[in-house]
């Protein structure tokens, strides 16, 4: 058994791969380029050459190229010591043409090709743009290199970087002695008995902590790093972006690491290191002692996730509580009334598109006075009954559909009819020989609608304004969120492999005659 | 009096009478059975149920509808742009308004258009795409899927796809085609059936691996029948109602994935029935308005259920176990 899960596992990681390298493929390579700039002011009000250097930049923050400009290449020499200040700001100044450039910069600005040249980039000079006399507006000129990104280099990158273990190295800078310390009393509690790790030179500054919140013990050791957000989320992370809380901010008292008392909402426990940040702000020198100030609020809504998943379970539980009963009632009373009234309930289901049924259920929810729109500031329990409700329909009736279809399969089966003939009662039949066989392929599918209920539903998110996960594809497509769509999309294959091989490991066990060793077959 | 006449007329002697009849090898093997014919059976159990011929009946008038009622009167969404008076009315209003035909029973759209004109101009171009991508999608995904289930090399390959294939959200195949090309009737057509037939093929694939290894076929087989021929005369023939099912629930399913893709902003440009349903959204929780949303979502439920219907009907009745 272990072997062969060992080897359905590695299957599906295989199977991840190659669909996020497919994703990687379609919203790179296939899809044109241009067309992140199509609703974007900034590019339509840029002009000349400021146009196409804006181009470059946006591409490498959307994850196209790589792009270095030539006075980042001056900076770095700078921070490596290998020229001074001084020497930057003489050789940074090229002239409009490349012909008129003094000696010193014709040096520097050689050595930039020629370094950018061996590593595959292709360096790009733009003269300035003239009207008249003076410079065109926006025509000022450039000096950079690009690099189109390899599809294989870009895989490998992105799954190098899936799993960041925190280490004592990540702070750049003098943080002071690097190390982990243990504490049993967290300083956010002000002394109070609460075991946790506390790091100096990592990137979160509480490695494992404890609070009041499921699951109580919690760590930002290992963070998981799906890719970052471009246009939907700016520049947070995607794992993040579902995870996070929305909402509007809970304040609560909150004594800063300088012993200040506030009503704040920040969550000091998730504290991320940010180079010279404290410095930075008058506010960051009142409240921090150290660098470490990048908090997150809290939130009093859920996650994206969370929103969908509340939905998404209880409709589950729903439609497993009624829909195996019902398709059990309507498979016993065959040809019956019950049967036929369940058959135009899943012909209605299955044939009417499912965006009517959901418009259908909204305008009942509306007249009967329920809320028909999510709004996290108001948050009763009445407006999760419609998404639930319009959720739970369509999976009861394909469960209906399902075991019935399965019941009388084996209803006409000869072993049935040899329980019959040995004097069964037609109950005793029912329950325990016809229930038990069918039962077996609905069990299959269980995992498989509790990890889905996590994905979220698109339409039924979108008609009832919920804050889940089900649009952020959508949404992310639309705006060529390149980091999101791959983010998603991983997230997604992860779930549908996961859920599959749950599902055999769950049908192994409901029924003894399905084994995955190869001895006992 | 006949009768009698042939009863009283002993004309035959006993040795005419119990003459042996020449004995032909070839006409004992004969089977004298009523005749048979496959799709005159189909035809007769379809037929026996009598709400088959009313639903028959009912995607007649919607495909005289789609097709025929277009062709016959000049639409134009914009003819009434300019009336402001002639906009988002009810059935009374806009008949009062136009006069009484058939354009104005559903009332007038935002643009004063006709809501009955454009559910049937949007009809006509969902169900042209759904017929289409079925008929593709099906051809495809029964060959190819007859393939799979036969050999075990192909098999191999072809699951290793699938489970690739099945974990890309098709949204994104979708919406990157039609950013690819432009959002048209073809890119639409193309976008559901680069993998849709995937998963067809894949079903087609678990029939064949059920039906391949019965006794039957083993024999057939084992007698030295060549492959082609079971698959064509042993398979086959299984295989027809599964098909007719199957083509049941596909195309109102292209129907409803063109309704949703263009209810998420990700559909073609053309006035589909799911455009219309798109843009007539706003429109459902306004008083007086509701016409303009429900027409064209209930008449694309109605063309979806007798679809569903006929094929299902259908797909009962190709099958040869209910022939006696």
């Amino acid at each position: 058994m272990g072997k062969y899960l060992l080897r359905r596992i590695l299957h599906g990681l295989v199977s991840i791969v190659i669909v996020v390298g497919i994703v990687m493929v379609l919203i790179y390579s296939l899809m044109d380029k241009q067309l992140i700039f199509a609703q974007d002011p900034t590019y339509t009000n840029l002009g000349n050459n400021a146009k196409t250097v804006y181009q470059y930049r946006r591409w490498k923050e959307f994850g196209y190229l790589d792009y270095v400009p030539y006075t980042e290449y001056l900076q770095a020499l700078v921070s490596s010591g290998e020229i001074s200040d001084a020497k930057r700001t003489e050789v940074a100044a090229i002239e409009k043409k490349s012909s008129e450039d003094p000696k010193a910069v014709k040096e520097y600005v050689q050595k930039f090709t020629q370094y950018y040249e061996s590593k595959g980039y292709t360096v790009k000079r733009l003269a300035a743009v003239m009207s008249g006399r003076k410079v065109a507006p926006g025509g000022a000129q450039q000096l950079f290199a690009f690099k189109n990104k390899p599809l294989l280099g870009r895989m490998l990158k992105y799954f190098a970087g899936l799993i960041e273990v925190d280490n004592i190295h990540y702070a750049q800078g003098d943080v002071g002695k690097r190390g982990l310390s243990f504490t049993l009393h967290d300083p956010v509690y002000g002394g109070k008995f609460s075991p946790a790790i506390v790091g100096n030179g990592t990137r979160h500054k509480y490695l494992l902590y404890c609070n009041s919140k499921f699951p109580f013990v919690h760590q930002n050791l290992v963070t998981i790093n799906l890719g970052k957000s471009y246009s939907v989320n700016q520049g947070v992370d995607v794992f993040q972006t579902m995870n996070a809380s929305q909402g509007s901010y809970v304040r609560s008292e909150i004594t800063y690491p300088t012993s200040l008392t506030e009503i704040s909402a920040d969550d000091l426990h998730s504290a991320v290191y940010i180079q010279g940040s404290r410095e930075a702000s008058a506010v960051n020198i009142a409240r921090f002692s150290d660098d470490y100030t990048g908090v997150i609020t809290v939130k009093s809504g859920l996650s994206k996730i969370g929103y969908s998943f509340v939905i998404g379970i209880i409709a589950t539980l729903m439609a497993y509580f009624l829909g195996i009963p019902l398709g059990i009632w309507m498979a016993q009373k065959k040809d019956k009334l019950v049967d036929k009234i369940g058959t135009v309930y899943i012909v209605f289901i299955i044939a009417v598109p499912s965006l009517a049924y959901i418009f259908l259920f909204k305008a009942i929810g509306y007249n009967l006075g329920l809320p028909t729109t999510f709004d996290m500031e108001h948050a009763t329990k009445l407006m999760y009954v419609l998404p639930i409700v319009s959720l739970a329909l369509p999976s009861i009736a394909n469960l209906m559909m399902w075991l019935r279809r399965y019941m009388i399969d084996q209803m006409n089966s000869d072993y049935v009819k040899f329980a019959r003939s040995g004097g069964l009662s037609e109950r005793e039949i029912f329950t325990n020989h016809i229930l038990k066989n069918s039962i077996i392929p609905i069990v299959h599918g269980i995992p498989a609608s509790i990890l889905g209920a996590m994905v979220g539903a698109i339409i039924t998110e979108r008609v009832y304004v919920v804050p889940g996960a089900g649009n952020l594809l959508t949404k992310a497509i639309n705006f060529y969120d390149n980091g999101v769509i791959v983010g998603v999309t991983l997230f997604y294959a992860c779930l549908s492999v996961v859920s599959i091989i749950l599902g055999d490991i769950l049908m192994s066990m409901v029924d003894p005659r399905i084994s995955f060793t190869s001895k006992a077959r | 009096m006949e009768n009698k006449k042939t009863n009283t007329q002993p004309v035959l002697t006993d040795e005419e009478l119990f003459s042996p009849v020449s004995h032909s090898d070839l006409e004992s093997e004969k089977i004298t059975a009523p005749r048979y014919s496959y799709w005159r059976s189909v035809f007769r159990v379809f037929f026996r149920k009598k709400i088959n011929i009313i639903i028959l009946s009912l995607f007649a008038i919607i495909l005289a509808f789609t097709y025929i009622y277009p062709a016959l009167t000049d639409y134009n969404p914009y003819a009434n742009l300019m009336n402001a008076s002639a906009k988002h009315l009810l059935p009374s209003a806009a008949m009062k308004l136009f006069g009484k035909n058939i354009h104005w029973i559903l009332g007038a759209g935002a643009s004063g258009q006709s809501t009955f004109d454009a559910v049937w101009f949007g009809s006509r171009i969902s169900i042209t795409m759904a017929f289409i991508c079925a008929a593709i999608n099906l051809t495809l995904g029964t060959l190819i899927g007859a393939m799979w289930g036969f050999s075990k090399k192909v098999d191999l390959v072809m699951t290793e796809v699938y489970n690739i294939i099945g974990n890309v959200p098709y949204i994104l195949f979708i919406s990157v085609l039609v950013l690819i090309f432009s959002a048209g009737f073809w890119t639409m057509v193309f976008a559901l059936t680069v993998t849709g037939w995937l998963f067809i093929a894949y079903f087609i694939r678990t029939q064949v691996i059920i039906i391949r290894d019965r006794e039957y076929n083993l024999a057939s087989r084992c007698l030295g029948t060549p492959i082609t021929r079971i698959a064509v005369r042993n398979i086959m023939p299984f295989m027809t109602s599964v098909i007719v099912t199957l083509a049941a629930t596909e195309i109102p399913s292209y129907i409803s994935y063109e309704v949703f893709l263009s209810y998420i902003g990700m559909g073609m440009s053309d006035m589909s029935l799911g455009r219309l349903i798109y843009q007539a959204e706003n429109s459902m929780l306004t008083p007086g308005w509701q016409f303009e949303f429900w027409s064209p979502v209930v008449i694309a439920s109605i063309i979806t259920v007798v679809l569903y219907v006929v094929g299902q009907n259908l797909g009962d009745a190709s099958d040869p176990r209910t022939h006696m």
